[in-house]
């Protein structure tokens, strides 16, 4: 899927990168070629993060025709904090939206935390010191339904698709950790800078919007093999999740299946966003463990140890099943996870979606077993051709066993931040004020 | 006579494995899971008189006597668990729990026994249940019929011993199954009796190789039975409150080995 296109880009990554830290390779700490090996590996979204690769001084541009964090590739941490929203007219609104804004441009750039009279309370957490890095920082703003329902001069301008999360069939939902007015998908590279993040945007918003729930969560990172490819990290069943996911940094493939544009018959203001689903999976953890590694396997459609698909074992994961080949699922089940989910032919190009995931650990059930599992973020142009349609195909597999989805919700990532003078949800603001 | 025709009709369809343990793979296990479909058979056959009489108590308002009925009925459920969730549209309709939906309890789609427990223990009343009751009558009879249809997999089967097993250390160690009864010794004991039958029904395949690992999974139902023995109180179990925290470990640490043990059956029973 990926492969050819891989080679003839790298070049390109690597030099767009080294502008971003402004640094040159040796200060990498390797010759330009371990690092050109690592930029080939790491440019999508589904690549894990290269191990010892971050640099505090890796930035992201918050501004652009589409929101940051959403195509970029995912640095190691991840996190989506979802509010309440308070503002009860197009002012307040517009408000809450330039606050962030300008939270967004400082956390993401970075600089000095300004120093105020000591017999008050100081203007930053200090998590991470005097001066803030941007450390590979992305904020992206999305919105519920909720907030467009409730609120009758923004209900006519609720994007298309835009409904409160359905519950599915195997679902097990948590209203304590379901939906929301607003939702911030915070990405970076340390634990440390997200959460500095959340803190500081709770800290400036608290009049506007109240904290309703989060989940945090992390890519595991990889050191390349020799051959300087990075393979999809694994999640918490031990599978190489995201080895078909589209590739991300392949501009005219993300216009199709991520952006909304004009023919999508959605309200104007939204082009450039994109529907945001987040979905909290449950992994039954001690139950896989249990589980025989050949079950495990067909389950999945793809071996263990190398994510190839099941009806080429000896292949890499990013070789494309063929499942024409296979009709009675002798090699992959019919009813395994990926063939379900992506059947590989023509019609199910459509159901495309560009997934985002994150692994999450809390802690421990009442019953005395691990409360892991997917803190599963992905995008799409189309929410019901996308994940809708995906999930229904999903419906009743043999993982359902193995997995709860017990919280999330539907939103809408607003357009991206043009330029230095404009505002996340600008577009949406104009548009609720008539202009 | 419906059982002799249970075992004729039972076209049982194994699949041998390519793995390690496939020269063990064999025609042995026809009999144990033709033995073992009469045994689903015989508890759902019960599961629907139970609840037939269950559903008339909720039905003509007896609180008490839908009460008494509640854990007794759900027995022979929860022994046949790894069959009955084969469907699981219809475990979903029977045995689903408020937290299963989003508003919980008040939630209109929550269904089956637990919405009836939450009935009659929470609010001590069956107004508003008679619905409910009929559609579990309903589901129960539905169950009955597409069992007496189904070709057991055997891997299904084999592997059932230990889904009884996760049951309980997944969900029902901390007493959040029948949160409002507190009846969940019961279960236990169903979900016990289920998976014992199933290494019963396989025993004579493995006594000789695997006469130390037997040894270990009867050591730990042992250990059960003898937990569970304190809290017996006349045909059933005292409310799950009393179990005292040293025996919920004592039964936590024996559930978490039977389920770990109990994923190897099918292994070496050679089945994929």
């Amino acid at each position: 899927m990926r492969d050819p296109k891989d080679l003839r880009r790298a070049p390109r990554a690597l030099d767009r990168r080294r502008l971003l830290q402004g640094l040159g390779a040796t200060a990498l700490g390797g010759s330009l070629a371990g690092v050109a090996h690592a930029e080939t590996a790491h440019h999508s979204v589904a690549d894990a993060p290269v191990a010892n690769a971050a640099s505090q001084l890796d930035s992201v541009p918050h501004l652009g025709l589409h929101q940051a964090g959403v195509v970029n590739p995912r640095p190691a941490n991840g996190m989506l904090a979802s509010f309440d929203v308070l503002a009860e007219n197009v002012d307040q609104l517009e408000a809450l939206l330039r606050d962030l804004t300008a939270r967004i441009a400082f956390l993401t750039v970075g600089g000095a935390v300004p120093v105020l009279d000591p017999r008050l309370p100081p203007a930053d957490s200090g998590l991470l010191g005097p001066t803030v890095h941007p450390d590979n920082l992305t904020i992206t703003i999305s919105l519920g339904a909720s907030l467009f329902d409730d609120r009758p001069w923004l209900a006519p301008l609720k994007p298309k698709h835009l409904a409160r999360m359905t519950r599915f069939p195997n679902d097990a939902l948590d209203a304590d950790i379901c939906h929301g007015d607003l939702s911030i998908q915070i990405c970076a590279n340390t634990q440390d800078t997200t959460m500095h993040a959340l803190r500081d945007i709770i800290k400036a918003s608290s009049r506007q919007m109240i904290l309703k729930w989060k989940q945090e969560g992390n890519v595991p990172v990889i050191t390349p093999g020799p051959d300087g490819r990075a393979e999809s990290a694994r999640n918490f069943l031990g599978f190489r999740d995201g080895s078909a996911n589209p590739d991300s940094s392949n501009t005219a493939e993300m216009d199709r299946v991520v952006w909304v544009g004009t023919q999508e018959g959605e309200p104007a203001w939204a082009e450039g966003g994109s529907y945001q689903v987040v979905r909290i999976i449950r992994n039954f953890v001690e139950r896989w463990d249990r589980t025989p590694f050949g079950e495990q396997e067909r389950i999945m459609g793809r071996t263990k140890i190398s994510g190839a698909p099941l009806d080429r074992r000896h292949g890499s994961e990013f070789e494309v099943p063929d499942y024409a080949a296979d009709p009675e699922g002798k090699a992959t089940p019919r009813d395994a996870h990926i063939r379900l989910a992506n059947a590989r032919d023509e019609a199910s190009r459509a159901n495309t979606i560009l997934r985002r995931p994150f692994n999450y650990s809390n802690g421990v059930t009442r019953s005395g077993q691990l409360d892991q599992g997917l803190l599963f973020i992905c995008y799409q142009a189309n929410l019901e051709r996308g994940f809708v349609t995906v999930q229904g195909k999903l419906n009743g597999e043999p993982l359902e066993e193995y997995i709860k989805p017990v919280g999330g919700g539907f939103f809408y990532t607003l357009p991206g931040i043009r330029d230095a003078s404009d505002y996340v949800g600008s577009t949406l603001i104009a548009a609720a004020r008539g202009a | 006579m419906r059982i002799s025709s249970l075992v004729g009709a039972s076209t049982l369809t194994l699949v041998l494995s390519s793995g390690v343990f496939a020269q063990e793979a064999s025609l042995d296990l026809v009999e144990p899971i033709a033995d073992y479909k009469i045994y689903v058979s015989e508890n759902v056959a019960k599961l629907v008189a139970d609840t037939t009489a269950f559903t008339a108590a909720v039905k003509a308002g007896e609180v008490d006597k839908a009460k008494a009925l509640f854990a007794p009925t759900r027995l022979s459920y929860e022994a046949i668990e790894p069959i009955a969730e084969l469907f699981s549209d219809l475990d979903v309709s029977i045995d689903s729990r408020a937290d299963d939906y989003e508003k919980a309890e008040a939630d209109p789609a929550f269904p089956g026994f637990h919405r009836i427990e939450y009935g009659l223990w929470e609010k001590n009343s069956t107004e508003g249940l008679a619905p409910v009751a009929d559609k579990l009558l309903a589901d129960v009879k539905e169950l009955e019929g597409r069992i007496a249809s189904l070709t057991f997999p055997p891997e299904k089967v084999v592997g059932g011993a230990a889904v009884l097993m996760e049951e309980v250390a997944a969900t029902k160690i901390s007493g959040e199954e029948d949160r409002y009864s507190h009846t969940d010794l019961w279960d236990f004991r169903g979900n016990f009796d289920g998976a014992r039958k199933i290494v019963e029904l396989v025993r004579p395949l493995i006594a000789d190789k695997e006469a130390d690992f037997l040894k270990t999974v009867d050591a730990n139902f042992n250990t059960v039975d003898t937990t569970l023995a304190k809290y017996k109180d006349g045909e059933g179990y005292v409310t799950y409150d009393k179990l005292t925290e040293d025996d919920r470990k004592v039964l936590a640490a024996a559930v978490n080995t039977l389920a770990e043990d109990l994923s190897t059956l099918r292994g070496k029973l050679g089945l994929d």
